[in-house]
């Protein structure tokens, strides 16, 4: 017994030496990399241009670490890379660390533009995928009492198969709302009482009720789901996101981190949403609506205006105007944060222009690497999310990308014929059988491509308290990740596209100045503020949270000024426009006065400027 | 900037060194006729500890932004039990740095818990039977700041976070400024044939805007100030503004949907370590956070998205209702009421640490500070005109506390303006009662806490009933009565599985079936389906609950009910 013991422990140390060599020699991208292994490569990453930054400790004890490249710049904007919010798509981590590699390889990207990278946000529930029992758990350690009872975390799932998998039971049950599909006699579908079909299982997840309450699986062990605990839309009535955006502590140093860093200007998020193929959807209804502004009658009276009428946005500031100090300047985001007009729902019809534009020329990049995008449609991002967070709240462009998704099935391959289809098309539109469709091409895939792992074909399981008991059904994790050798491929195609995004970022230049004489030692200076990027700065949604750091123009020197200031706001300025900056100011001849253009986000510019030269 | 509304609508400040004198020495019993600063609270919170050391823990449960240390001190008498087993009851004050009087407020209450204890027989009561968290001021930069430097009434509210609120890229780089030295920032004026205000007739002192048409003397130009930076904009970026009750997590909205936010949810570190203390004391049960001014109780919820139980209703109604006639004047009502907020300490205490939660709007300035005669007539307020009452506080002013609130208008030579006059309502004014009327504003809501810490709930259980049945079954039945007005539980806890319900649990035999009596006369029963031996329901104030358990066995059978705020309570019966 002791030799056996000890022989496991050898060997066991054995497979930790040597994965960790593998993990320093090769950042081979032909594995899923455990928690200690990202770290460790992180580690390997992490010398002279790039530093890791340890910025908070999951509640299971794990670092969540963000790799900066290109530490050594200082002054330039940055991009902010979080991968894996949910834990349930390692790809993803994989693709995060995919990017650090080739940001590290090549110069190209790295000149001007600073990264921050944090491939595993989630460590707590990214270690489920690589345990001996695979749930595609979403949540962390962070204790939670889900159903009230006096313990926690007691009534997890049970691998009643004991194939390391969590799926689902199959129970045969007069009380069942499912039956068996006609289609494919693997499927499960909820009888419909208007067809006369009435249940005959029912479909829980596969387990046991440990702790005898009459309820299954309720109460796991875990947790928070970091992927849905950021303060936009944050869902309070989910309980695995906690109880407040940011109460578990990844969440809150990743707030913390990225508000630290005002220079953070563009952010990507490899997930389950595609941004870059599906811009963010809107028609969420409750969206303020700036154009029919009511004023509340508590307010009403001091702005001298009518509660019972509605005004545009302009009107309202109008209001404004007459009652706050004189020099206060009256904007958007003051009126509709005295007025509680509420937070920000769909995104703003400006921002849709450069997320539809992207999209389109996305598409194309991908037909010219040739691939596919005939595929399950991506996840919409969630309420809570890392990707929307960072478009309302930071007002910065948020670009997620999902880098696999399960094949469609080939309508060809439908054995209905065209005709019938194009009818029941007419009775029923859309969606009908959307969930159907979704779960045979997952069948498809299945067979086709993991020699049918990806569904648990029914078993009969001994069940304690049901008589007929099956398991089996989709396997955790297969929408979200594909075998090991497809990783490099998918990473080396899909990525670039996001190192090209970098480049179109806002880029402030003086474009022109004119230094006119106006005689008696006073000249006119004329300057042109250019965003010489492809992308606008702040975006609309930017100017409407007011987030971004201002972009300020100033002036310096030895001069008196008779118009103009010494800092000029820039404000709003769209992609290649120029801005033009007049003053009026006294000075001696020949002086020399600086102009610059200075932002807590984007290089400065300084230019010297003579006077009467 | 939307502050400045307020500050022009409302009103304006002067000296600190009116009160001052010569410090005196901080020793129990405290004194409760003047104001303490920031060091001064410390050091009574020492004096209290040293003073009580069985009764009393002092700890520092975090520090602000600037490094100061946030202190909590902790009341339970260890001799009737543990601090967790009984029902918690916290006070807090002077978020707002500004609103320092609700920190004397805090002060008092422990002060009055400690030196009454064992004499007076509600006070020891409190002491005995309830755990009391004080912490007297969580916006400790604030209060430091509000002593030390000149500000208006309303202003040093903010937490020390830099802000840039007039978007120029620097951040809090044009306060106001104190230019004629006297500790208070107060208002400027410059005479003017084209302004729009005049001196009143009456009290030449009291600026009033002249009627259309009518020829006016004066402009007002705004706060006492220079244009810092150069804009061409006076004091818009003053420190902050963050503010602390709006920087919760419960219900959080960002800065661009509620000003003064915060960037995200305890962006604040003192905040953030104010709720950590919070979450580690689940005992609480009910919460008190004093503010100032207005004079209201304030219920949960804070913004129009939720919808209370009604039995929660009720139990605010057992403490609301008697509030307000404890502290005359003041309203009782839901915080939405007032206005919609997001993220402030109210929504976090109650949705998220499962409390009870009241904020007290401490001082009614213009019913309080009032200079006229006794009238039989309805209260006045909606017939005096705004001249009137401005008279009328100048005259108490004037003639009950000897000018010390009030600066005169008196000459200053503005760097931008040239001559222009400086005067107004000083700093210790307005929102602030004089230290005269402090100890009884601090004793009547340091007397509504001590009637909350008397309602906390309190479980008496008895079995009422034990009946043979055949098969040697027996048949148990039990009564719970809270005899207090607070719910043992929220009933939103218990609708979000917040934490453990509180439940009845039996051991020693084995229980076939149990469950809540609904007429124990008729033998009507609600048996519970799994699990009979544990029984999950809370005991609303003023409430009984009778359950029933048929068990097998023989020997000592335990009942008991547990509860995470109102303590263990439990029974036996020998079959």
């Amino acid at each position: 017994m002791v030799k056996k013991l000890l022989y496991l422990c050898f060997s066991g140390m054995l497979i930790f030496m040597s994965s960790g060599l593998k993990a320093q020699s090769d950042t081979g991208f032909g594995k899923y990399h455990t928690n200690r292994e990202i770290q460790q490569l992180l580690k390997g990453f992490s010398s002279g241009n790039a530093k890791l930054h340890t910025i908070a400790e999951s509640p299971g004890g794990e670092p969540i670490t963000v790799l900066e490249i290109g530490a050594n710049l200082s002054d330039v904007p940055a991009i902010f890379v979080g991968a894996n919010f949910e834990g349930d798509a390692p790809l993803a981590s994989e693709g995060a660390l995919f990017l650090a590699k080739m940001l590290l390889d090549s110069t190209a990207y790295t000149k001007d533009v600073k990264w921050y990278i944090m491939p595993q946000p989630n460590p707590d529930a990214a270690a489920v995928y690589f345990s001996a029992l695979k749930t595609g758990q979403t949540t962390n350690q962070f204790k939670i009492n889900n159903d009230g009872d006096e313990a926690i975390g007691e009534d997890g799932p049970d691998d009643l198969n004991g194939d390391g998998l969590i799926t689902q039971m199959r129970i045969k049950s007069i009380e069942g709302s499912y039956i068996v599909s006609d289609s494919d006699a693997r499927l499960m579908k909820k009888a419909d009482k208007q067809k006369g079909e009435r249940g005959t299982y029912k479909v829980l997840t596969e387990g046991i009720d440990n702790d005898k309450d009459g309820k299954y699986n309720e109460d796991a062990v875990g947790g928070i789901n970091v992927g849905i605990g950021f303060p936009h839309l944050f869902p309070y009535e989910n309980k695995d996101a906690g109880l407040f955006a940011g109460q578990t502590p990844e969440v809150y140093g990743i707030l913390r981190f990225i508000y630290d860093r005002p220079e953070i200007a563009m952010v990507y998020t490899l997930g389950n949403s595609n941004f870059c193929l599906v811009p963010p959807k809107g028609g969420r209804k409750g969206d303020a609506n700036l154009d029919r502004i009511k004023i509340p009658r508590r307010y009403a009276s001091m702005l001298n205006a009518d509660a019972s009428k509605t005004y545009t946005m302009d009107e309202a500031k109008e209001l404004f105007k007459t009652v706050v100090p004189e020099g206060t300047e009256v904007t958007t985001s003051l009126v509709a944060s005295y007025l509680s007009l509420g937070p920000a729902l769909n995104p703003l019809e400006d921002d849709l222009v450069f997320y539809k534009k992207y999209a389109e020329d996305y598409k194309k990049y991908l037909k010219g690497k040739d691939f596919s995008t005939e595929t399950l449609d991506p996840t919409p991002a969630k309420d809570g999310s890392f990707e929307l967070w960072a478009y309302y709240h930071l007002g910065v462009p948020s670009f997620s990308m999902r880098l696999f998704s399960v094949p469609k099935v080939k309508e060809a391959e439908s054995d209905e014929s065209a005709d019938s289809k194009e009818k029941e098309k007419k009775a029923a539109p859309a969606k009908k059988d959307e969930s159907g469709d979704k779960e045979k091409a997952l069948l498809a895939y299945s067979e086709s491509e993991l020699d049918g792992a990806g569904f648990v074909a029914w078993t009969k399981v001994d069940h304690p308290d049901f008589d007929e008991v099956e398991v089996g059904g989709f396997a955790p994790y297969i929408e979200t990740t594909p075998k090991a050798e497809k990783i490099e491929s998918l990473a080396a195609t899909q990525l670039p596209w996001l190192l090209h995004l970098s480049t179109e970022l806002p880029d402030f230049a003086i474009a022109d100045k004119k230094v006119t004489d106006m005689g008696g030692g006073i000249y006119k200076l004329e300057l042109y503020v250019a965003n010489n990027g492809a992308l606008p700065y702040p975006i609309s949604m930017g100017q409407r949270n007011g987030q971004p750091a201002p972009v300020i123009v100033t002036l310096e020197g030895d001069m008196e000024l008779l118009e103009g200031k010494l800092r000029t706001p820039v404000g709003a300025i769209g992609a290649n426009q120029v801005k033009k900056y007049t003053w009026l100011l006294k000075a001696n001849k020949n002086k020399s006065i600086t102009a610059g253009i200075e932002s807590a986000v984007f290089t400065d510019v300084v230019e010297q400027i003579k006077i009467g030269g | 900037m939307i502050r400045k509304i307020f500050s022009l609508l409302a009103i304006f400040s002067l000296a600190a060194t009116v009160f001052a004198g010569t410090e005196p020495k901080i020793e129990v019993p405290l004194r409760f006729d003047r104001y303490y600063d920031y060091d001064d609270v410390v050091k009574a919170l020492e004096v209290l500890h040293e003073a009580y050391p069985d009764l009393t823990k002092l700890e520092s449960i975090g520090e602000s932004e600037e490094g100061l240390k946030i202190y909590a001190l902790t009341i339970n008498n260890k001799k009737t039990g543990a601090e967790h087993d009984k029902p918690g009851v916290w006070v807090d004050g002077n978020i707002h740095g500004n609103e320092i009087q609700a920190g004397e407020v805090c002060l008092y209450y422990a002060y009055m818990l400690l030196t009454k204890y064992g004499t007076n027989e509600q006070v020891t009561k409190a002491v005995d039977s309830n755990v009391h968290y004080i912490i007297p001021v969580v916006n400790v930069d604030g209060r430091n700041h509000f002593f030390k430097d000149a500000h208006t009434p309303s202003s040093s509210r903010s937490i020390r976070v830099p802000k840039d609120d007039d978007g120029d890229g620097l951040f809090d780089e044009d306060a106001p400024d104190d230019l004629d030295g006297d500790g208070s920032i107060c208002q400027m004026r410059i005479k003017d044939p084209n302004g729009n205000y005049k001196a009143d007739p009456e009290d030449p002192r009291i600026m009033v805007r002249v009627k259309p048409g009518e020829k006016g003397e004066y402009t007002i130009l705004g706060s006492e100030g220079i244009d810092n930076d150069g804009d061409g904009k006076f004091n818009e970026d003053a420190e902050g503004y963050l503010d602390p009750n709006r920087n919760w997590g419960f219900h959080w909205q960002p800065p661009y949907v509620q000003r003064g936010a915060g960037n995200f949810p305890f962006s604040g570190v003192g905040i953030k370590a104010v709720d950590a203390f919070a979450a580690k004391h689940p005992n609480i049960i009910v919460n008190f956070s004093f503010h100032n001014s207005g004079g209201m109780w304030l219920r949960v919820p804070a913004d129009n998205t939720t919808i209370l139980p009604a039995s929660d209703i009720t139990a605010y109604d057992v403490i609301g209702k008697e509030a307000i006639k404890i502290t005359p004047g003041y309203v009782y009502m839901s915080s939405f009421d007032l206005y919609p907020t997001f993220g402030d300490s109210d929504g976090q205490m109650f949705f998220v640490h499962g409390s009870y939660t009241f904020v007290g709007e401490l001082f009614m300035r213009e019913e309080q500070q009032t200079y006229k005669e006794k009238s039989d007539k309805p209260a006045a307020g909606g017939n005096t005109s705004r001249a009137e009452r401005d008279r009328e506080q100048m005259k108490f002013n004037d003639n009950v506390v000897q000018g010390e609130l009030y600066k005169d208008w008196h000459p200053y030579n503005h760097p931008v303006y040239g001559e222009i006059e400086i005067g107004g309502w000083v700093k210790m004014s307005s929102r602030l009662p004089h230290p005269f009327m402090l100890p009884d504003l601090v004793h009547r809501n340091a007397s509504v806490v001590l009637l909350a810490a008397n309602e906390t709930p309190k479980v008496e259980m008895e079995v009422f009933e034990v009946k043979d049945l055949d098969n040697n079954l027996k048949r148990i039945r039990v009564r719970l009565e809270n005899k207090n007005g607070l719910s043992t539980m929220t009933a939103q806890a218990v609708n979000d599985k917040l934490y453990t319900i509180d439940h009845l649990k039996v051991t020693g035999a084995k229980v076939i079936a149990g469950g809540k009596i609904n007429d124990y006369r008729l033998d009507q029963v609600s048996y519970k389906e799994h699990k009979p031996e544990v029984q999950f329901f809370a005991i609303p104030g003023h409430s009984s609950a009778e359950y029933e358990f048929i068990v097998q066995g023989k020997g000592e059978v335990k009942l008991e009910y547990i509860s995470q705020k109102a303590g263990n309570t439990s029974t036996s019966v020998t079959l």
